[in-house]
């Protein structure tokens, strides 16, 4: 009988694998340790330096920005790191006043119905030590609006409007529409100016501005760390340096600030927020049910108007909420040229929402169809709570609805035009936010019939609405303030929840007051260390 | 064993083009990405091109096609959302896990070694009740809850640990490694456990013992040698459980690792770098099973005589 051990081979060992095994064990143990070395992978970690002596001024953000190309600051998570710290437009808009402020742009004036001319300044270099001059500034709205590079601030702002730039001289632009547009300079304000030679192929993702900090390191996935601008030609901020971190817990971030970890908080959540530590601000949202007209039993209008009485905004406020959000008449909040104070949300009125809907169900309309509510996961806190309350509120008046959570890409498909052709009777929870401040950049999304993010419409409404996009002053604000009155008696395409508010931390050792504008803009220039000192 | 190692490692070929291949179509199931990526007011030809330019006009198959002939270059394609190359953000990513991952497995196994021998050396004693009941709880708590518990009690109260990120020293370590540890831990001692209740009054033990062997060689060499064999499948399900379940802890912690990056770009759909960390993780999680498979083989010669020569 043949040995399993082949002969001439020496006897293993008593207990050699486990030894072996252990031995292994040990090593790998070893090795591990040596690997993280207290050093983390992917990290580079360079510590905290500059929060031991204040000169780091700390905040963190809800996610990483993807990218920092100045073109995509219309999007929150670029814009709130890129936007008049790194990178400047012309021209800046006071989120409280609502008034147009200079900034690389010394002065402007309207030279024809539809021609602009601007004043640019002088003695401002880009962080690589190019100075700043008219034709920067015409190749940079040259490049965000007219190129192929498909920015966001071209479809959110400009709305695909294509402009005709000219650098007239050193310090003087022309900027020429097809059309007459009394908001242009407003436009204006959400293009960032980089150098000329920034490529127009493709987007950067790491931009030379005139801002007052420049990118010193982005650690993909760990950190973005700015530095001061030295040469910057305005105010100097007081901090030297910005370290800029993300964590997707609410209550993570909330202990960062209690913690002493980071200065600013993003995003918190009402559970989160510590009072001491926190302050709610104004961040222009609304959020809504947009209601497909175009399918039963959401295209009888008497429905629609139902599901507007049937919603317990004050409730939903109060206890979804936490009392910072204010019930909503309108997509718009006060401080939205447009907004129209007259219109008060109506508190809930069951009865005669059960009234309506009974009509419709008379007159054959099929008000058994189940609708389905649609809500994008972690859109706002409580957001499934929410979508729920609804439910049961609808379900109250004879409804029949179905939630369907989503994610960001996901709810794309059914906010933005084409929309699914086949998905029924479809109520979305959307969320928006006008932070251009007027009512053009809601009611061409949002009202038109054709509006990339509107269901249906009404071709008269359509009418007025491109004649309000031609006015200014007064007569705007009351033709907008109009046009959303007839739009909630006539289409009642929306079901209004609330005008939302933000939360952000800030820690006691620096000041900031949040704006209507923080949540995508945190002007590192407007933080202030809290005993005053400039570091 | 090499014929062990080279039938082990055919095996795996399938599962894991099955795992590529599914990856790859459920993420085009989902939908374009080319909402998420052009402005409202994008024209055809924009998203036209930005299609053309990414590949997603041609047919499902010549993206397939198109894709396995890259990645038999190692060239995984470009992310969308950074333009970076997906190779090199996945690469980037995966060593911050697998840290993660070794470091908590082997305190997790030596810490439940120790334990589970010390509970099962005197079963029903106290000290084997409070190990039992301990580990079960271990065992069952959510990880997530354990990490923001974590960070409100020894970051915030106690103050004695950061409540997240990676700068610093090994403080940052603790709370990502506790709460993975957590259930490992957990399920390890049990089995431990269990196995060594098992040895300790298996014949061989006793015959052992009747012969005046010591203790420590009789529990250290007898019985754990064979406890180890349970307990090491165990532990390699539980590590590759690590390496998925890495997400919670490194979305809350901020760790840079592939868990957070694979979620991200689900959520983004980013296909290049969803595939390309799916394809690396399902390496790396089948190079684990045939560690496993070796270690188990080395522990019990058994195994490697069922491979056929």
């Amino acid at each position: 009988m043949m040995s399993s051990v082949p002969a001439g081979s020496r006897p293993r060992p008593r207990h050699g694998p486990l030894r072996k095994f252990l031995r292994h064990a040990v090593v790998l143990t070893t090795a591990a340790a040596t690997l993280s070395g207290c050093a983390v992978a992917n990290s580079d970690s360079t510590g905290d330096a500059g929060a031991a002596d204040g000169s780091t001024l700390r905040i963190v953000l809800t996610q990483e920005p993807p990218t920092l190309e100045p073109c995509e600051s219309s999007l929150t998570s670029t814009g709130v790191v890129v936007r008049s710290n790194i990178s400047e437009p012309l021209i800046e808009r006071d989120p409280s006043s609502g008034e147009l402020r200079p900034l690389l742009s010394t002065g402007w004036r309207r030279t024809s119905p539809t021609t602009w001319t601007f004043d640019t300044r002088s003695g401002v270099r880009f962080h690589d030590g190019r100075p700043f001059t008219a034709e920067d500034a015409a190749f940079s709205i040259d490049r965000a609006v007219n190129s192929d590079l498909a920015c966001n601030v071209d479809g959110y702002v400009f709305e695909g409007r294509e402009l005709s730039v000219r650098a007239d001289d050193a310090n003087r632009l022309t900027v020429t529409t097809a059309e007459p547009d009394p908001i242009l300079p407003l436009r204006l304000s959400f293009v960032e100016i980089v150098p000329r030679g920034t490529s127009t192929e493709a987007k950067v993702r790491e931009p030379v501005g005139t801002g007052p900090y420049s990118i010193a390191d982005w650690q993909t996935g760990v950190s973005i760390s700015l530095h001061r601008n030295d040469d910057y030609w305005g105010d100097r901020p007081a901090f030297p340096a910005v370290r800029y971190v993300w964590r997707g817990e609410s209550s993570v971030r909330a202990a960062m600030i209690t913690k002493g970890e980071a200065d600013i908080a993003a995003g918190l959540d009402p559970e989160d927020a510590d009072q001491d530590d926190s302050v709610a601000y104004p961040n222009n949202e609304t959020t809504a049910l947009r209601l497909n007209g175009r399918e039963a039993p959401l295209d009888d209008i008497r429905v629609r108007r139902a599901i507007g009485l049937a919603i317990d905004r004050q409730g939903i406020t109060d206890a979804l909420l936490d009392g910072l959000a204010q019930p909503a008449a309108q997509l718009v909040p006060e401080g939205v040229v447009g907004f129209n104070p007259a219109m008060i949300a109506p508190p809930p009125d069951p009865e005669t929402a059960r009234r309506l809907v009974a009509e419709a169900a008379a007159d054959g309309v099929p008000v058994d169809r189940q609708i389905t509510l649609i809500a994008r996961n972690a859109q706002f806190p409580r957001v499934s709570e929410t979508a729920e309350a609804l439910q049961y509120q609808l379900d109250r008046i004879g409804l029949r609805v179905r939630i369907q959570m989503a994610d960001t890409a996901e709810h794309l498909q059914y906010q933005l035009r084409p929309m699914p052709v086949d998905a029924g009777p479809v109520a979305l929870l959307i969320m928006h936010g006008n932070q251009a401040g007027d009512a053009a950049f809601t009611t061409s999304q949002y009202l038109l019939s054709e509006g990339p993010q509107s269901y249906f419409g009404d071709p008269e409404l359509d009418r007025r609405t491109a004649r309000a996009d031609g006015l200014s002053g007064r007569a705007r604000q009351d033709a907008f303030a109009a046009i959303f009155a007839a739009e909630r008696d006539a289409v009642a395409q929306y079901a209004y929840l609330a005008h939302m508010r933000g939360l952000l931390g800030i820690a006691k050792t620096v000041r900031y007051e949040p704006n209507s504008a923080t949540g995508d803009e945190l002007r590192l220039a407007a933080v202030t260390p809290a005993d005053g000192q400039v570091r | 064993m090499t014929t062990f190692l080279r039938k082990r490692i055919g095996s795996s070929a399938i599962p894991l083009l099955v795992v590529v291949l599914g990856v790859f179509c459920l993420a085009r199931l989902t939908g374009s990405p080319v909402d998420l990526y052009l402005p409202l007011s994008a024209t055809a030809e924009q998203r036209a091109e930005f299609a053309a330019e990414h590949g997603f006009d041609q047919p499902i198959l010549v993206q397939l096609w198109d894709y396995v002939l890259g990645a038999l270059r190692l060239d995984f394609g470009e992310s969308l959302r950074t333009g970076q190359t997906a190779g090199e953000m996945v690469l980037a990513a995966f060593p911050a896990t697998l840290q993660l991952a070794a470091v908590t497995m082997l305190i997790a196994i030596a810490g439940a070694v120790l334990i589970g021998s010390l509970a099962a050396y005197r079963p029903n004693s106290p000290a084997d009740r409070t190990a039992s009941f301990l580990s079960m709880t271990a065992a069952s708590i959510p990880d997530f809850w354990f990490a923001i518990m974590g960070v409100l009690v020894f970051g915030v109260s106690l103050a004695l640990l950061p409540t997240s990120g990676v700068d610093g020293g090994a403080e940052v370590w603790v709370l990502p490694i506790a709460t993975l540890l957590i259930r490992p831990f957990g399920v390890l001692v049990q089995v431990v456990r269990g196995a060594m209740v098992a040895a300790l009054s298996a014949p061989y033990v006793k015959l052992a013992r009747s012969k005046g062997a010591s203790e420590k060689r009789v529990v250290f060499g007898h019985a754990l040698r064979n406890a180890t064999v349970p307990a090491l499948t165990v532990a390699g399900d539980l590590t590759i459980g690590l390496i998925n379940g890495a997400v919670v802890v490194e979305t809350i912690f901020g760790w840079p690792g592939i868990g957070k990056l694979m979620i991200d770009s689900i959520l983004q759909r980013d296909f290049a770098v969803l595939q390309a960390a799916v394809l690396l993780t399902a390496v790396t999680i089948f190079a684990l099973n045939i560690l496993i498979d070796v270690c188990y083989a080395l522990l019990d010669p058994r195994v490697r005589q069922t491979a056929p020569a």
